[in-house]
């Protein structure tokens, strides 16, 4: 029987659950928003008067519109792409060092490994909110700040399933073999060990990604994040005050918005894992 | 096991109690806003600390619950003091058979008489310069000696409080005299302040740094201790001396009943909770089950409140809902900061001032309830008048470009972003972006700093801003309130957070702030509002109105806007309220 490669075996696997392949396009369908969102090509007006205030959902403006009179649905476009720009972004910084951190301790073991532990262990043990929270205060608010605070704290789980399974592979014979033909440290642990844990990277962007949005959304809401662009989380506030007079369509837009796309990744993070992970290979 | 069997047995007892409501407690449920930062008169700055400080401690003078325009009647003073022709000198008659609520602090825990000294001792205590009190400004450079002492005792290690002053003197245990550096018509009002509220030297001493815990004070209600929970409980004051319920009003007072009372002596409750509330939904949703008695309607509820006519809606008025709509004395605006060397220009000022859709905002904001400033003052004080008309706060785009490219920025080209600092609330959040977009129709760009309230207040103090917004309230019924906030020598970190400085303002200021109440007085003001008015220090906003929904149970309840010591005149009619809470 012909074996198919580790990856092409995983995608195979990932197909075949509905589940995993309606999550794959959510989460494409949402990128693309975002992208074109960047490019102003969709929701480029969303600051744009189009009708009355707080006008129910109707023909012209499927979510209605906020109390400006804006197009909530425009809003809700241009709030995916802060959303996934947060995503990514987060993304970019914490699995760097996640990964590198986490290589670094498993690999070398001794005092660095103490030192990255004694690190990973302060960083969680401070209260995730608060700690975002007193990084906003210092870089000040807005959404470079929203990148850094969340690039900075969110890095932690990755580095440590990174250190335990690199520890696991460093005792390996296919390590021991590349160190007995003179391999380095460098050559062992970047070009041995980590192509083969890299399905934890992948797993754990998907759910990297999902708790960049959600912190992002309670960041705005509180006031702290995107300031001057519409975020979920500032219509969720808006919401707020609006609720009592029966204005419900911007509460509705935004958690519905936020709700797929974390369910999305959620789904798509553990279908990953599914057929990423060989031990739950055939399975 | 015991102490599980007895918390069970407590919680079904509570549980059986809430269940039957029972209509023989003489009882009121008010709600506050905000939280109380404590119970010391001398730092009592914002109106929720005034109302609740206001329920426990008194002053020497207290405004007349009913009559209007406000007038000031002697309360722990037995009289309106005898002040000497030059204006400066008062000597006051001290009210006998006044006691402090008894505390721990006395000999015995029972409290004792209050005298003479005890008013010294209190407005040392705002001046002493260790305790740093929010109310000092009221007495800034006005006693003679007191700002000598002050400084003084600055540098030592223990306050002095033996040492007597020119200006505070006791002349017998019930006579005091106080002498005034120079004439200050305000004086009395300073007088019925919460910052001038008695307190009792041995409750200072005794509660030491909890002193804001325990408030000690000679008022109608008594709070043994304070907690920073979400309810106050006050209980009625069983030694209080004897004060009765005015028996002479406002005209049209008799008709809505609130002379039903005349002469009886209060408190005539036994009761005040006060549920420390802070979010508008909770509020609204706790006062329209009946569990709280009065409700101050903001923003977003008014909607909820009145229809289109500004009537109440028919729904609350089946359960006997009242609706309580007047003018508040307060002014909003948007203050530039006159430091920064763009704000020099007048121009630029007007033009944004022009730029501003104050009927929208209104709209938006208050539901067409608030009244647009065309000056600081507001009306229903001296100094404002209703033909003068600012033309620099309609909404006019075109007269507003033109002034801007007068000003040298054509379309805005040549003006950087301007931050506008805030608070970081939603409304605020709103209201800011709102001001945003109008700003960006003449090629303004706005950029917003939000803020706490302590931040906010913090960058305006500091100078740290190029604009940000605020709205004043009037701490008592006179224009000089309100023109002070652009008096230069008030400039941060005093009230004229804008920095605004212009001589003839000032000149006229001085002359008219040592005049007491006179025709010539209120033209001074006139002018000096109207001065002030074109020269557009502001953006000006609004005149907002207060809008208050009371039970029907509820008696004696009229609006006033310095309302700390209106709490001890209310009543609650028990069948009435037996009757409508069916309905609820």
């Amino acid at each position: 029987m012909k074996e198919n490669s580790l990856w092409k075996d995983a995608f195979r696997r990932l197909t075949m659950d509905k589940w995993a392949l309606g999550s794959l396009i959510i989460v494409l369908i949402y990128s693309s928003v975002a992208l074109l969102a960047a490019m102003g090509i969709i929701a480029g007006d969303w600051a744009k008067e189009v009708g009355a205030s707080n006008m129910a959902p109707n023909g012209d403006h499927w979510l209605g519109t906020d109390i400006f009179g804006r197009d909530v649905l425009s809003k809700v476009l241009r709030g995916t792409q802060i959303a996934m720009s947060v995503g990514l972004v987060t993304s970019l910084i914490a699995i760097p060092i996640g990964v590198v951190l986490g290589a670094l301790a498993g690999y070398f073991g001794g005092w660095v490994d103490d030192l990255i532990t004694w690190l990973y262990t302060t960083f969680s043990s401070i209260p995730n909110i608060m700690l975002l929270i007193s990084i906003t205060m210092i870089l000040g608010k807005g959404i470079f700040a929203v990148y850094i605070a969340l690039g900075a704290t969110s890095w932690v789980t990755l580095c440590r399933l990174i250190r335990g399974e690199v520890m696991k592979h460093k005792e390996r014979e296919y390590v021991q073999a590349a160190g007995a033909i003179g391999g380095g440290h460098f050559r062992k642990l970047f070009l041995h060990i980590l192509p083969n844990v890299t399905h934890i990277v992948i797993i754990n962007t998907s759910l990297q990604f999902q708790f960049a949005i959600k912190s992002e959304v309670i960041l705005s809401y509180l006031g702290l994040g995107v300031q001057g662009e519409p975020s979920w989380g500032t219509m969720i506030d808006d919401a707020k005050l609006e609720l009592s007079r029966g204005v419900w369509w911007q509460l509705a837009g935004a958690t519905t918005a936020m709700f797929l796309v974390v369910l999305a990744f959620n789904l798509l993070g553990d279908a990953l894992r599914d057929s990423l992970d060989p031990k739950l290979k055939g399975k | 096991m015991k102490s599980l069997v007895f918390v069970l047995s407590c919680l079904m007892l509570s549980f059986a109690c809430s269940k039957e409501k029972t209509f023989d407690e003489r009882e009121i449920n008010l709600i506050s806003p905000e939280k109380i930062s404590g119970f010391d008169p001398i730092n009592a700055s914002d109106r929720y600390s005034g109302n609740e400080t206001g329920k426990v401690y008194e002053g020497l003078f207290e405004f007349h619950p009913l009559k209007r325009p406000y007038e000031l009647m002697p309360n722990l003073a037995e009289s309106l003091p005898v002040v000497s022709s030059d204006g400066l000198t008062y000597i006051f008659k001290i009210r006998k058979g006044v006691l402090f609520h008894d505390s721990p602090a006395f000999k015995d825990g029972v409290g004792r008489e209050m005298k003479a000294s005890d008013i010294i001792y209190s407005i040392k205590r705002l001046a002493d310069p260790k305790l740093n009190a929010k109310g000092w400004w009221l007495l800034d450079d006005r006693l003679v000696g007191l700002n000598e002492w002050r400084t003084k005792n600055s540098t030592t290690e223990n306050t002095n409080y033996e040492e007597e002053i020119e200006g505070l003197k006791k002349i017998d245990e019930y006579t005091l005299q106080m002498r005034l550096k120079k004439p200050y018509p305000q004086f009395l009002y300073a007088l019925a302040m919460p910052y001038t509220f008695i307190v009792a030297r041995e409750a200072v001493e005794h509660f030491g740094k909890e002193f804001l815990n325990y408030p000690v004070g000679t008022g109608a209600f008594v709070l043994p201790k304070f907690e920073q929970s979400s309810m106050i409980t006050y209980l009625r004051n069983t030694k209080f001396r004897d004060k009765f319920y005015p028996s002479e009003g406002e005209e049209g007072d008799d008709k809505l009943g609130l002379l039903a009372d005349a002469g009886k002596k209060i408190p005539l409750i036994d009761k005040i909770t006060v549920h420390v509330v802070v979010e508008s939904q909770p509020k609204w949703l706790s006062f329209m089950k009946a569990k709280d008695d009065l409700l101050e309607v903001k923003d977003v509820n008014i909607q909820q409140t009145i229809n289109s006519k500004k009537e109440l809606k028919d729904e609350h008025k089946e359960k006997g809902i009242r609706l309580i709509m007047k003018p508040m004395l307060d002014v909003t605006y948007f203050a530039f900061n006159h430091e920064e060397p763009i704000f020099k220009n007048r121009k630029l000022r007007q033009a944004m001032n022009l730029a501003f859709d104050r009927a929208t905002y209104n709209r938006l904001f208050h539901e067409n309830t608030a009244f647009d400033a065309h000056g600081p003052v507001p009306p229903g004080l001296g100094g404002q008048t209703k033909e003068f008309k600012n033309p620099y706060i309609k909404y006019d785009l075109d007269q507003a470009k033109k002034l801007l490219a007068e000003a040298g920025y054509p379309g805005g080209k040549g003006l950087p972003t301007i931050v506008v600092q805030t608070r970081s609330d939603t409304i605020s959040r709103q209201q800011i972006e709102f001001f945003e977009k109008c700003m960006e129709k003449i090629g303004i760009n706005i950029d917003a700093g939000t803020n706490t309230w302590p931040e906010l207040v913090n960058k305006v103090t500091k100078k740290q801003h190029q604009m940000y917004t605020m709205a004043w309230g009037a701490d008592y019924p006179d224009a000089e309130n309100f023109l002070g906030l652009l008096y230069c020598p008030n400039q941060a970190p005093g009230s004229n957070g804008a920095n605004y400085c212009n001589p003839d303002f000032d000149a006229i200021y001085k002359q008219a702030t040592i005049m007491q109440d006179s025709p010539e007085r209120t033209t001074l003001y006139e002018k000096l509002n109207e001065m002030v008015a074109l020269d557009a220090p502001w953006i000006f906003g609004f005149h907002r109105t207060d809008i208050y929904l009371a039970q029907a149970w509820l008696k004696n309840f009229k609006h006033m806007e310095f309302n700390h010591s209106q709490f001890q005149y209310l009543n609650v009619d028990l069948e009435v309220k037996k009757q409508l809470s069916k309905k609820f």
